[in-house]
């Protein structure tokens, strides 16, 4: 599971009507992301963001705690944590702690059904004498599917800290809330394929993919869809899986064609990377002096790359790179910032990093 | 190389290629919901690699190499163009799909259901999978066991789907049908800050067993300029 850290802020967790709400958060969604940019919105006063790479950075988890709270707290009161999974997360940093590693079970083995947010569920474990996590992850497997149904048993995963996340956790639509910019909007590819066109295979797969959904949780089955954007990772978005639309409840017809995305203004060439990493990993970039290489203010490189070293790992000499393009400010930031990406090859990859704030990280791999 | 033909009045035609051909287009245009076959097309650039031109249904195939470099594109490839014929594909354990590349292969990406961390339970998941999706790409997250690796091949092969795993660092303990490696990876585009990253070549060596025994080496532009995958010159004059 993700070890992830959390920004909660109290203040901002209902939206207003103005708005206020949500610009306020997207400055702190600009200063956490000084220490990582990965930085995922949640729901209003919430967002992660993948511990391990930044924790590498800074010292250890502890100290990117303390810097990330110092950051948030410098536009609104916040509370942060470190845990597995979000679920546990967000009660981490509603605590203020950090759980170690593995030791996500024990630390929502206290706290009350309640917290799972199923009223039925918990008024039913209530009657059984079940009130704690921990008391209803004790309960074997076999019992939980037939008599708490599929949400109970993803809850019942959910507190013994074998699933992540709860369905309901993420407040769909977020990202694109914050999105005040004014870049154009593009088409989005809804749903193609899923429904549209029903056939037996179509039936088929999703029959066996809500399977695999109550086996993994909801988040474990997911679909991409593209949209615009200059970076590999902006290009394509995550959507849980949805049985939404059943196979007999749809139109039917032919599937609509996706729509074509747009050129968009400081995207990297053609071919796209085949991996995307999905938390940040650090990178370090050196000179034929073995000199530590950034980006000028002007946007160039301080020196020529040699070798690179990935997750402090050995170096390795580069046998071409191409760049640096600048890369604009992420959608939520209003603050111009001096970033820049750059391809690297060296014997056994090819890897487009990004590099902000005098930090190199790899963004995508040419896998 | 023998191909079903279910139409009977084809079977009284004398040419035996032209049978072929027939069923291959037969393949290709049949309706998604009949497709039930034996076999799923491949893009042209790689069908000289399988031993039928195409992927055969219930068939295991491992894609890996020295490094992963190309693993995964080449495995996205396979299956790019059996999903645009409207069959679907899984990914199973790979958590960083990008997925501009795979649609530029080809790959439908609405009908791609990702399993990006089904954590220790990923054999499990890629078993539920195979029950309804006809094309899984799975990168096992931790070191198979034997006996876990063949159960899913007899899942593959009882539900006619086609398994296509990327060992990477975890290993894949069962012999596949068919294994390709890659070999001879060369970025073409960029040196010393000037142009950008254009092409790749790569070299795949396909072996197999029975009637593949004798490996098959293609050099290949994976991806190409546009994304996609084309031939790159004959085989053997790679390197």
């Amino acid at each position: 599971m993700d070890r992830l850290l959390v920004v909660r802020c109290p203040a901002l967790l209902s939206e207003d009507e103005g708005g206020a709400v949500l610009r306020t958060f997207a400055e702190v969604l600009t200063a956490v992301e000084a220490y990582c940019p990965w930085v995922t919105p949640v729901r209003p006063g919430i967002c992660s963001l993948p511990a391990r790479g930044p924790a590498r950075y800074f010292g250890g988890e502890e100290a990117l705690v303390d810097l990330v709270h110092e950051a948030a707290s410098g536009v609104t009161p916040a509370e942060v944590g470190i845990a597995d999974g979000l679920f546990a997360a967000v009660l981490a940093a509603r605590h203020g702690v950090v759980v170690p590693a593995g030791g996500t079970p024990a630390f929502l083995a206290p706290l009350p059904v309640g917290i799972l947010g199923q009223p039925d569920l918990a008024e039913l474990l209530d009657r059984l004498g079940v009130r704690s996590l921990g008391e209803f992850a004790a309960l074997p497997d076999a019992d939980i599917l037939g008599r708490f149904g599929a949400d109970g048993a993803h809850g019942h995963r959910v507190a013994g800290g074998r699933s992540g996340e709860l369905a309901d956790l993420r407040q769909p639509h977020i990202a694109r809330l914050l999105d005040t910019d004014d870049s154009p909007d593009t088409p989005e590819v809804t749903e193609p394929g899923f429904w549209g066109g029903v056939s037996d295979t179509d039936a088929r797969a999703a029959r066996c993919l809500a399977v695999a959904q109550e086996l993994l949780g909801p988040d474990g089955v997911v679909t991409a869809h593209l949209q615009g954007g200059r970076s590999p990772a902006e290009q394509s978005r995550l959507v849980t899986w949805n049985t939404g639309g059943r196979p007999g409840g749809t139109t039917g017809g032919t599937r609509p064609a996706p729509p074509p995305v747009a050129p968009w203004p400081g995207r990297i060439p053609p071919p796209a990377p085949a991996v995307v990493h999905p938390d940040p990993v650090r990178a370090d970039l050196a000179d034929t002096r073995g000199e530590p290489v950034r980006v000028s203010a002007r946007g160039l490189l301080t020196s020529s790359p040699d070798r690179l070293s990935v997750e402090g790992g050995p170096w390795e000499p580069l046998s071409g790179w191409a760049g640096p393009w600048p890369a604009d400010e992420r959608w939520w930031s209003r603050s111009r910032r001096r970033a820049a990406r750059l391809q690297v090859v060296t014997a056994r990859s090819a890897h487009l990093l990004l590099a902000e704030r005098g930090r190199w990280w790899v963004e995508a791999t040419y896998g | 190389m023998f191909v079903s033909v279910p139409d009977r009045h084809l079977s009284r035609e004398r040419d035996p290629a032209a049978l072929i051909a027939l069923a291959a287009l037969a393949e290709r245009t049949r309706p998604v919901a009949a497709s039930r076959t034996r076999l799923l097309p491949v893009a042209p650039a790689l069908a000289d690699l399988l031993p039928d031109g195409a992927l055969r249904r219930g068939s295991t195939l491992t894609v890996g190499g020295p490094g992963d470099d190309g693993a995964l594109s080449t495995a996205l490839a396979l299956v790019a163009a059996a999903s645009g014929t409207g069959v679907w594909c899984a990914l199973v354990g790979h958590p960083g799909l990008g997925a501009v590349a795979a649609g530029d292969l080809g790959v439908d990406l609405g009908r791609l259901a990702l399993l990006p961390r089904p954590g220790p339970a990923w054999a499990e998941a890629t078993a539920v999978v195979l029950e309804g999706v006809d094309l899984v790409v799975l990168c096992p997250p931790f070191p198979p066991r034997r006996d876990m690796a063949r159960r899913l091949v007899a899942r593959t092969r009882e539900r006619r789907a086609v398994l296509v795993v990327v060992p990477g660092r975890a290993g894949w303990p069962e012999p596949p049908d068919l294994r390709l490696r890659i070999s001879d990876v060369a970025w073409e585009g960029a040196a010393g800050g000037e142009g950008h990253l254009r092409r790749r070549r790569l070299t795949v060596t396909a072996t197999g067993r029975r009637s593949a025994a004798r490996p098959t080496r293609r050099v290949l532009w994976l991806p190409d300029a546009d994304g996609t995958v084309t031939p790159a010159g004959c085989a053997g004059t790679g390197g």
